[in-house]
C-alpha cells in the first residue's frame, strides 16, 4: 500500500539555515499526529484525518504555479485584480487606485507574523508554505473600487497539497472591500491557507467569498484578524460547491467601539460538506459582534457551524449574538451546530439560537395554490431564505453578484 | 426571608454524626470489592459483574475535557465502604435502628418515625454506604411496588435487577461510571409493576457523614408498561476541609406508555467562602424511554457541591417518547458547576423539552453544556432548548457550550439562550416597594427560576426555593 505523504522538503528555496530547521521541525511535529481528528474538539463534528484517508494517496507538495488558462475577469462591477495561481501570488491589477496608497506584494513565507499553536495544521502551512501575497493600504485612504482576488488553482493538482499564507493590513482611517473569488479546475488536492488580517482604528474591511463552479479541492482556511479602536471586520462566506470546506475565524475585538461581522449562506448539493468555526473574543469595552449563518442542505451534504464568543471580564457592554439556521431537504444530510457562549463580564448583552428543520409544508401549499410548480416553489423559498442575509449591504452592484451567486447555488442543487 | 436570617444561614446540614463507622481496607483493589460484595451478601454473577467494571477501569482514563479543574483525585487514598457499626447486622425495623442515626435525619428535616406515621412520601435513607430504613414498606407491597435498597434487591429481586443493571449505563461507558458499577455500594431500587400508578412519592436521602469515603450510590427504576412514578432525591453532607468524592450512577428505564418524574435537590456541602472543601460531585444520570408512549422527566435544583459535573440524559427509543430536562444550577464563591443534559432521538414522532437556568456569583463558574442529537430515523421529532444565564458581579463567569446535531429533515430543532446580570430597572422597582436589596434579588432569582420550580413537587418546591435564596447569600454588593 501507498502511503499517505509523500511530501519533499528539499525543494523549497531556503533563505537560511534557521529556517530550513524551523521548516523540518514543523513537519515532524505535524507528522507525528496527522491531521486532526475527532478527538480534537475543535473538529468535533468533522474527522478530517478520515476524509483524507479515505480519499487521498500519497501526498506531495505542488511546485508548479504554472497558469494554463486565461482567467475570465468578471464584468459586472468594476474592479482591481490579484490574480492567485496554486496559492501564489502571480499578478495584480490595481487600475482604480492610488499608486502608492495601496501596497501588493508577494508574502516570502519567512515574514509570516501568524502566532498560533496546537494547530497541527498551523504546523503543515509552516513546514511548507511558500507565501502569498501581503496586502497594505496606507492612512487615510478609502478605496475607491473592491478588490478581487481571482484564486485560480490548475487541473494538475491531483494528490497535491498546496500550503498558502496571505497577509492583509489596513492601516488607520481606512477602507477596502475584498472579494475572494475561486476558480478551480477539476483536481483533487488540499489546500491549507493561513491568512493574517490586521485591521487599525477607524478602518474598515468587508471580506467576501464566493466559488465559481464546484470543486473536488478540500479547503482549510484559517483566517486571524486584530481590530483597532471603533474598526469594523465584515465578513460574507458564501462558498459552497466544495467536496470540503472549513473556514476558521479567530478575531480579537482589541479596543473599544470596534465591530465584526460573519454572514454566511450556503446551499450544499451531494458529497459537500462546509464548515464555519468563529472565535469572536471580545477583550475591550462597548464591542459590538453578529453572527448569522444559514445553511440550505440537499442530499448527503454535511453543514457544521462552530461559534464561539468569548466575553473577557473588562468587556463590559458587549453586545454579542449568534444565529444558525439550517434547512434539511433531505434525510441523509446532516447539520451540526455547536453555538458557544463564554462570558466573565455581567454587563453584557448575549444571547445566540439556532434552529433546523425543514421547508414549511403550508408555505409550499400556499404558493401551489397560486398556480407556482412544486420545484419552483422550493427554489423560492430556499431563495428567501438566503437572501436574508444582504439585509445590511449597501452596494446594490456587489449586491447583485452576491444574489447572483446565491442564485446559482440554489440552481446547483 | 429577612436579610439578616439569610446572611446568618451558613450550610446548615455541615454537622458531624458521631458514630463508630465500620470501614472497608483503604484504597481501590480487588480486594476492596470482593469485601464490599461479601459484606453485601452478593450472589456471584454480581460480584464478577464487578470484577469485570474493576477490570475495564484499569483501560479507562479520567476525562478531563470539563470546564471546572480539580486536583487529581488519589483513588488508593479514599474509604469505598463505610457503615454504621450498629447496621451491621441489618435491623428488621424503624425501631431497631440506632437512635443516633433517627436523630441524625431528624436533624436534616426528614424524621422518619414520623415518615412512617404520616401518610405521603415513602423514604430510603441512605447513610455513607448503607441503606438506614425505607419507609411505608407495607402499602407499597400491596400494589406490587418494589422500593428497597439496591442490596436487598440484588438478593430478593435477582432477574430483575440482571436484566436492567447496566442496561443504561453499560459498565464500560466512562470513568466515573465505571468506577461505579465496581465499587457501588447501596442505593434504591424501584420497580412499578404494569398499570400501576404509585401512589406516593418516592424518595431516596443521600447523606456524607464519614471522612475519606467515597458514596458510590446507584439507583436504578424500572416503570413497567402504562406505570408512573415520581421519584425525589435529596443529598447533604457535613462541612469539611477535604474534597469529597460522590460518583453515583441512576439508571431510570420506562417502557411502554410509562412515565417516570425524577426530582433533584442537590445541596452536598459547597465549601467555605475561599473554597475550601466540598463535595465533588460526578454524577451519571441516564434513563431510557423504551417503549411507546413513554416520557421521562429530569428536575434538578443544583445549589450545592464545590463543583457539580453531571448531565442527567434521555434516550428516546420508543416512538412517541418524551424527555424533558428542567434545571436551576446555582453557583457562588469558589463554587464550579458543568451541568447539562443529552437528548437523544431514535423514535419517531420524539418530542423533548430543555429549560436550564444558571445563576452565577462570586467568583464562581457555571456551565450549561448539552447534546440534542436527533438521528436520520426519528422522524417529525422535536426539540426545544432555552438556556437561561445570570451573572452577578464581573468575577464569575457563565458559559453555554450546546451541541446539536441534526440528520433528519422533518424534525426541528430550536436552541435559544441568553446572558443577562439582573435587570436595573426591576430591582430599582423592588426598591421603591420598601424591600431591600437582597430581597429584591431574592424575588427576581426565584421569578427567574419560576419554569423549573414549579415542575418540582410540592414538598420539595418550597425547600428548593428557600435553598435558592440562601445559596446566593452574601453576592449582592
Amino acid at each position: 500500500m501507498e502511503e499517505l505523504f509523500n511530501i519533499n522538503l528539499d525543494k523549497i528555496p531556503i533563505s537560511s539555515k534557521k529556517e530550513k530547521s524551523s521548516r523540518k521541525k514543523n513537519l515532524e511535529i505535524f507528522l507525528e499526529s496527522g491531521f486532526p481528528n475527532k478527538k480534537d474538539e475543535d473538529w468535533k463534528f468533522t474527522d478530517f484525518n478520515l476524509i483524507i484517508k479515505k480519499n487521498f494517496r500519497n501526498i506531495n507538495n505542488n511546485f508548479d504555479f504554472s497558469s494554463e488558462r486565461k482567467i475570465e475577469f468578471i464584468n459586472e462591477i468594476d474592479h482591481n485584480n490579484i490574480v492567485m495561481v496554486n496559492g501564489l501570488y502571480k499578478s495584480s491589477d490595481l487600475k482604480f487606485e492610488e499608486k502608492e496608497k495601496v501596497k501588493i506584494e508577494s508574502l516570502k513565507p519567512v515574514e509570516e507574523t501568524n502566532v498560533q499553536s496546537n494547530n497541527n495544521l498551523y504546523c503543515l502551512n509552516k513546514a511548507l508554505s511558500l507565501g502569498g501575497f501581503c496586502l497594505e493600504i496606507q492612512d487615510n485612504y478609502k478605496c475607491k473600487k473592491p478588490i478581487i482576488i481571482y484564486n485560480y488553482s490548475t487541473s494538475n493538482l491531483d494528490n497535491k497539497i498546496i500550503n498558502n499564507s496571505n497577509k492583509i493590513k489596513l492601516n488607520q482611517n481606512s477602507e477596502l472591500t475584498l472579494i475572494e473569488y475561486n476558480i478551480n479546475e477539476k483536481s483533487k488536492f488540499i489546500k491549507n491557507t493561513f491568512e493574517n488580517v490586521e485591521i487599525n482604528d477607524n478602518s474598515v474591511l468587508k471580506s467576501i467569498t464566493i466559488q465559481k463552479r464546484k470543486s473536488d479541492g478540500y479547503f482549510y482556511k484559517n483566517i486571524s484578524g486584530t481590530q483597532g479602536y471603533n474598526s469594523s471586520y465584515q465578513n460574507f462566506i458564501l462558498s459552497s460547491g466544495l467536496k470540503f470546506n472549513k473556514i476558521e475565524l479567530d478575531i480579537n475585538l482589541n479596543k473599544e467601539n470596534s465591530n465584526c461581522y460573519v454572514i454566511s449562506g450556503l446551499c450544499l448539493g451531494k458529497g459537500e460538506h462546509q464548515e464555519i468555526k468563529t472565535r469572536v473574543n471580545h477583550l475591550a469595552p462597548r464591542c459590538k459582534s453578529y453572527q448569522k449563518i444559514k445553511n440550505v442542505l440537499e442530499n448527503d451534504s454535511n453543514g457544521v457551524y462552530q461559534g464561539k464568543i468569548f466575553v473577557k471580564d473588562i468587556a463590559q457592554k458587549t453586545d454579542a449574538y449568534q444565529l444558525s439556521k439550517a434547512l434539511i431537504l433531505d434525510d441523509q444530510a446532516e447539520f451540526n451546530a455547536k453555538p458557544e457562549l463564554e462570558i466573565y463580564a455581567d454587563d453584557v448583552k448575549c444571547s445566540h439560537g439556532s434552529t433546523s428543520g425543514s421547508i414549511d409544508p403550508e408555505a409550499i401549499y400556499y404558493l401551489k395554490t397560486r398556480g407556482i410548480e412544486q420545484s419552483i416553489a422550493k427554489k423560492l423559498l430556499i431563495n428567501g431564505f438566503l437572501n436574508e442575509i444582504f439585509e445590511n449591504i449597501p452596494e446594490t452592484k456587489l449586491k447583485a453578484l452576491l444574489e447572483k451567486s446565491i442564485e446559482e447555488q440554489i440552481d446547483g442543487i | 426571608m429577612k436579610s439578616e436570617e439569610l446572611k446568618n444561614q451558613e450550610y446548615k446540614y455541615g454537622f458531624t454524626t458521631e458514630i463508630e463507622n465500620f470501614k472497608a481496607p483503604k484504597g481501590l483493589s480487588e480486594e476492596t470489592i470482593r469485601f464490599i460484595s461479601k459484606i453485601k451478601k452478593e450472589p456471584k454473577w454480581m460480584l464478577e459483574w464487578r470484577l469485570k467494571a474493576f477490570n475495564r477501569l484499569n483501560v479507562l482514563k479520567e476525562p478531563n475535557w470539563q470546564k471546572p479543574k480539580y486536583p487529581k483525585i488519589d483513588y488508593q487514598n479514599l474509604y469505598y465502604y463505610s457503615a454504621p457499626k450498629s447496621m451491621k447486622d441489618k435491623p428488621k425495623s424503624l425501631d431497631e435502628v440506632d437512635p443516633k442515626l433517627l436523630e441524625t435525619y431528624n436533624k436534616l428535616g426528614i424524621p422518619l418515625n414520623e415518615q412512617k406515621k404520616l401518610s405521603g412520601v415513602a423514604v430510603d435513607a441512605v447513610f455513607d454506604s448503607v441503606s438506614v430504613a425505607t419507609t411505608f414498606k407495607g402499602e407499597l407491597d400491596k400494589k406490587g411496588i418494589i422500593f428497597c435498597p439496591i442490596s436487598e434487591a440484588i438478593q430478593k429481586h435477582p432477574e430483575l435487577v440482571r436484566k436492567y443493571l447496566g442496561s443504561v449505563i453499560p459498565i464500560s461507558d466512562h470513568y466515573f461510571a465505571t468506577l461505579n458499577s465496581a465499587v457501588f455500594t447501596d442505593g434504591s431500587f424501584v420497580y412499578i409493576p404494569p398499570n400501576t400508578r404509585c401512589p406516593m412519592e418516592l424518595s431516596t436521602y443521600f447523606r456524607i457523614n464519614a471522612s475519606e469515603t467515597g458514596q458510590f450510590e446507584r439507583t436504578l427504576i424500572i416503570a413497567d408498561k402504562g406505570s408512573y412514578v415520581s421519584y425525589l432525591e435529596g443529598c447533604t453532607a457535613p462541612m469539611r476541609d477535604e474534597n469529597q468524592l460522590h460518583a453515583a450512577n441512576v439508571e431510570l428505564v420506562a417502557l411502554d406508555d410509562a412515565e417516570i418524574k425524577y426530582s433533584t435537590v442537590q445541596n452536598w456541602y459547597p465549601g467555605d467562602k475561599d473554597g475550601v472543601g466540598g463535595i465533588y460531585n460526578f454524577v451519571t444520570k441516564r434513563g431510557a424511554c423504551r417503549g411507546k408512549n413513554s416520557k421521562i422527566s429530569w428536575t434538578q435544583v443544583e445549589t450545592g457541591s464545590a463543583i457539580t459535573w453531571k448531565y442527567p440524559s434521555c434516550i428516546l427509543q420508543g416512538d412517541n417518547s418524551v424527555g424533558e430536562f428542567y434545571s436551576i444550577a446555582i453557583t457562588n464563591n469558589h463554587q464550579k458547576a458543568d451541568t447539562g443534559t443529552k437528548m437523544i432521538h431514535l423514535g419517531k414522532n420524539t418530542k423533548s423539552k430543555i429549560i436550564s437556568k444558571g445563576i452565577s456569583a462570586g467568583k464562581a463558574d457555571n456551565t450549561y453544556r448539552g447534546l440534542v442529537d436527533i438521528g436520520s430515523k426519528a422522524s417529525n421529532s422535536r426539540n426545544y432548548t432555552q438556556c437561561d444565564s445570570l451573572l452577578m458581579g464581573n468575577k464569575c463567569g457563565a458559559h453555554t457550550v450546546p451541541y446539536i446535531k441534526n440528520k433528519n429533515s422533518s424534525s426541528t430543532v430550536e436552541h435559544e439562550a441568553t446572558t443577562s446580570k439582573i435587570n436595573e430597572d426591576q430591582l430599582f422597582y423592588c426598591n421603591q416597594r420598601g424591600l431591600n436589596q437582597e430581597e429584591a434579588v431574592s424575588l427576581i432569582v426565584n421569578g427567574f427560576c419560576k419554569e423549573v420550580l414549579q415542575q418540582l413537587p410540592m414538598e420539595f418546591a418550597v425547600e428548593a426555593q428557600k435553598l435558592v435564596s440562601i445559596s446566593l447569600e452574601g453576592s449582592v454588593g
